[in-house]
């Protein structure tokens, strides 16, 4: 009986450190679970556009069956306006915004008749005083090779970057959602003007689920007919929209990856995009970087040995992005290409 | 699973009442943990779970090996098994890739041509911290600090969730015995728990992302672009960046051991108000550093001989330090800066005739500011990919002044001056602070709680960059 009610009793107070007031475990349960079931609500756009950008599949699908009554429920409370004003004030307030549209411009009419010899492209000069403008972006895996460009022209009055490199992670041309490259590239063609453009993208779309389709149209799994000619079409328009706006565009090819599925779900994007860049000559450069990074039997090898005969990481731990002498690599290459395109005088 | 997301709010929204239900239970608690931390670690690569059950079943059995032998010599070479079983799992994982590639350059330009095969081998995450707790646990018991506890502790251990990938290092004898008995529920250190859950998320989400995207990545991606002002800041920058990235995790993973009831050492004492190298190697990354003091500068010797020899000890802890933190050999370069700068604090000291001055306001200042500027010295070599990209963020902090500066923004100023101010604001604010908190009726605290995760979420980027220190 006194057991008993000593078990009943409400334990004593006690302090910690500062005296501050120790609580239950149910204490701590409560404010955990409700803080964080309000900061849903309060939190619910962003929330809903983190799920609607994941990965297809099963995750994604309980993500947006949860944030999006949240979303609805936290609109209508107008629980979602301290974030907004939130962000505003950050001078962020699209970031909750899910921008799906595939803004490509109309392809080029077939000729009817064959047409004549197209005259050769001349070489640009640029120097010091009038330097190429270099623009790079695309996927995470742009930015080693990026950063080793950048590297590269640091030396040469005759290129200077446009901005600096545009690299976003988990991005690629199937979900405008998680970010829209093609918005994104025709805005930057417009205020920055790069009169060489770099891109690499492809990494993150080896798979067949896309946004942005059209309404009515529905694709197919990865590879498939339908998903080639949305893919080629999106890849046809990231070129058109660069070409048109007089610059040249040097699309890196995707690299061997350790997995060999993925390499050949890789191979099939390359062929793409080199069939497409092959149909603008002297606009745009397919650069092939297969064999840079494939070992003595053609196979994925993370260690190469480079120029010098040093055995040297090429590839990163996850079998797919670059080490810094891969970057270094790929940035001798574009330079090659863009010297063929240029004249790019550095000296007086 | 990273902490800052949607996925391990889920899971500790189950792990945390599960955890408080089944504690009076120690038979069912434990397996129920063990479970979870398996769980936890498996949203990595499942594969690697399988290496952390056999660290467990490995050093357990070690470590009761070695308790059961009497003999002294016996005992010594269950020892070197032990640790020659933990070293290896990690030579051949984390520095494999480095040894072949650095034998073969080497005899390459001697002209000899080594067959020696290089893998490529993926990283376990977190495996340079639980293979260090293993090795307290089988050093302690050899030792006989620490008596073997049974297999279900030990697997609890070194697989509890809230510090297997990136600490702190915990020692057995602060972990297992909290262990051994059910925490009590009805104290709960929860406002300290929620405070350091808060700021953690904030340096982390906002402040080490924001340098990171803002000033850091582009400075050390390409320094020959940037002036000197914005590569000075860069450095900053960076020095701040993986404070905020670190201390936010140590702060989130003590904060969620907390809210189950358990006590983790603390892991950073604000080691950028440092006044000397030797200060600073007590305030940053605690529980390593005197990892390294226990585990191997007084096995070297450490102090207990010659100055010269206590030199060699100092040095030789910091490099392999520096080793510990990356297969590289900036990560090297890193530890011999440390180690050269305490090694000539020791001489400065020691010298003949050396008196301490008292410390005065600007001498605090000073030392502080020269203390900081070593640090970032070394950071340099951290960050960067090899010697010449170094050598290239060294030469352009000299090279460049007087061009323009669009990198150094408010905001970057502003991060850098949160980073570090923080570690300068008086100890009593924060304890202030979290009594105030305390004393929150429960649903006040909730919605200040909830606030600080919305201002958070909003501040911070769209997704959220792994832990730097993940990699280590």
């Amino acid at each position: 009986m006194e057991n008993e009610t000593r078990r009943r009793r409400r334990p004593g107070r006690r302090e910690g450190e500062g005296g501050r007031r120790l609580h239950s475990a149910g204490a701590a349960i409560v404010v955990s679970l409700v803080a964080l079931l309000v900061s849903l609500l309060l939190n619910a756009p962003g929330l809903h556009k983190s799920a609607q950008i994941q990965p297809e599949g099963w995750k994604r699908d309980v993500a947006l069956g949860v944030t999006g009554p949240l979303d609805t429920a936290s609109s209508t409370l107008l629980l979602d306006q301290p974030r907004r004003a939130l962000k505003a004030a950050l001078g962020r307030s699209g970031d909750d915004v899910v921008d799906t549209a595939v803004a490509v411009p109309e392809p080029a009419p077939e000729p009817e008749a064959p047409v004549a010899r197209p005259e050769p492209l001349t070489r640009p000069l640029h120097t010091a005083r009038q330097p190429l403008r270099i623009w790079i972006g695309g996927d995470s895996l742009v930015v080693v090779p990026g950063e080793s460009i950048l590297r590269a022209v640091a030396s040469r009055p005759s290129i200077v970057p446009a901005a600096p490199i545009d690299g976003r992670i988990a991005t690629g041309l199937e979900r405008p959602d998680v970010f829209n490259w093609f918005t994104h590239i025709r805005d930057l063609m417009r205020s920055q003007r790069p009169g060489a453009v770099v891109v690499m993208f492809g990494g993150n779309d080896d798979h067949g689920f896309m946004t942005g389709v059209a309404e009515g149209v529905t694709i197919g799994s990865f590879g498939s007919g339908s998903w080639e000619r949305e893919y080629r079409r999106r890849v046809r328009g990231i070129m058109d929209t660069v070409t048109r706006n007089g610059a040249h565009l040097t699309w890196i090819g995707l690299p061997i990856s350790r997995d060999g599925e993925q390499t050949r779900r890789y191979d099939t994007i390359n062929a793409i995009v080199q069939s497409e860049a092959a149909k603008r000559p002297g606009r745009v450069h397919y650069l092939d970087t297969y064999f840079f990074f494939a070992g003595s039997d053609g196979g994925y090898a993370q260690y190469v040995t480079d120029a010098s005969g040093r055995l040297v990481k090429m590839r990163a731990d996850d079998g797919v992005h670059f080490e810094r002498p891969a970057g270094d690599r790929i940035a001798q290459e574009v330079l090659r290409v863009l010297g063929e395109r240029f004249r790019l005088r550095d000296g007086p | 699973v990273l902490f800052p997301t949607a996925t391990f709010a889920i899971f500790f929204m189950i792990v945390l009442p599960a955890s408080w239900a089944l504690m009076r239970h120690g038979g069912l608690w434990r397996p129920f943990i063990i479970a979870a931390s398996f769980v936890f670690y498996a949203g990595w690569d499942w594969r690697f779970c399988f290496l952390l059950a056999f660290s467990i079943l490995w050093n357990q059995g070690f470590a009761l090996a070695i308790h059961r032998t009497g003999a002294a010599r016996s005992r010594k070479q269950l020892l070197v098994a032990a640790l020659a079983g933990n070293l290896g799992l990690l030579g051949y994982f984390k520095y494999y890739g480095f040894f072949v590639t650095s034998t073969n350059n080497l005899f390459a330009q001697l002209g000899i041509d080594l067959p020696l095969d290089v893998r490529s081998i993926v990283l376990p995450v977190g495996i340079s911290f639980f293979t260090f707790m293993a090795i307290s646990y089988v050093v302690d018991v050899y030792r006989g600090d620490f008596e073997p506890t049974g297999l279900g502790k030990f697997a609890a251990y070194l697989s509890f969730f809230p510090h297997l990938v990136a600490g702190p290092i915990v020692r057995p004898g602060e972990l297992i015995p909290q262990l051994e008995t059910p925490r009590d529920p009805r104290y709960v250190d929860t406002s300290r728990a929620f405070f350091l859950i808060g700021t953690g998320l904030f340096m982390k989400v906002v402040i080490a992302n924001y340098l990171a995207a803002n000033i850091v990545d582009e400075v050390f991606g390409a320094p020959e672009l940037h002036s000197s002002p914005e590569v000075l800041i860069g450095v900053y920058a960076y020095a701040v960046q993986i404070y905020a990235d670190f201390f936010g995790y140590t702060n989130i993973a003590i904060g969620i051991a907390l809210l189950l009831g358990f006590t983790f050492p603390q892991n950073f004492d604000a080691p950028y108000s440092a006044t000397s190298i030797t200060d600073f190697w007590r305030r940053w990354h605690m529980t390593l550093s005197r990892w390294l003091r226990d585990y191997l500068y007084i096995p070297l010797g450490g102090n207990r001989g010659s100055r010269i020899f206590t030199y060699r000890n100092l040095m030789l802890t910091m490099l392999i330090g520096g080793l510990w933190h990356g297969a590289g050999w900036t990560f090297v370069a890193w530890g011999a800066i440390h180690g050269s700068a305490l090694v000539a604090e020791r001489w400065w000291r020691a010298r003949p005739g050396f008196v301490e001055r008292p410390p005065t306001a600007w001498r605090r200042a000073w030392h502080r500011f020269v203390t900081f500027q070593v640090v970032c010295l070394a950071w340099i070599f951290f960050r960067a990919q090899s010697f010449s990209d170094a050598w290239d963020v060294i030469t352009q902090l000299f090279t460049a002044w007087g061009e323009p500066s669009p990198l150094i923004t408010g905001g970057v100023l502003a991060a850098i001056a949160v980073g570090i101010g923080s570690q300068y604001l008086p100890r009593r604010l924060p304890l202030a602070l979290m009594a105030r908190f305390s004393r929150l009726p429960i649903p006040a605290q909730a919605a200040v709680l909830s606030l600080a995760l919305l201002v958070i979420h909003a501040m911070g980027p769209e997704g959220v960059a792994p832990f730097i220190y993940f990699q280590f």
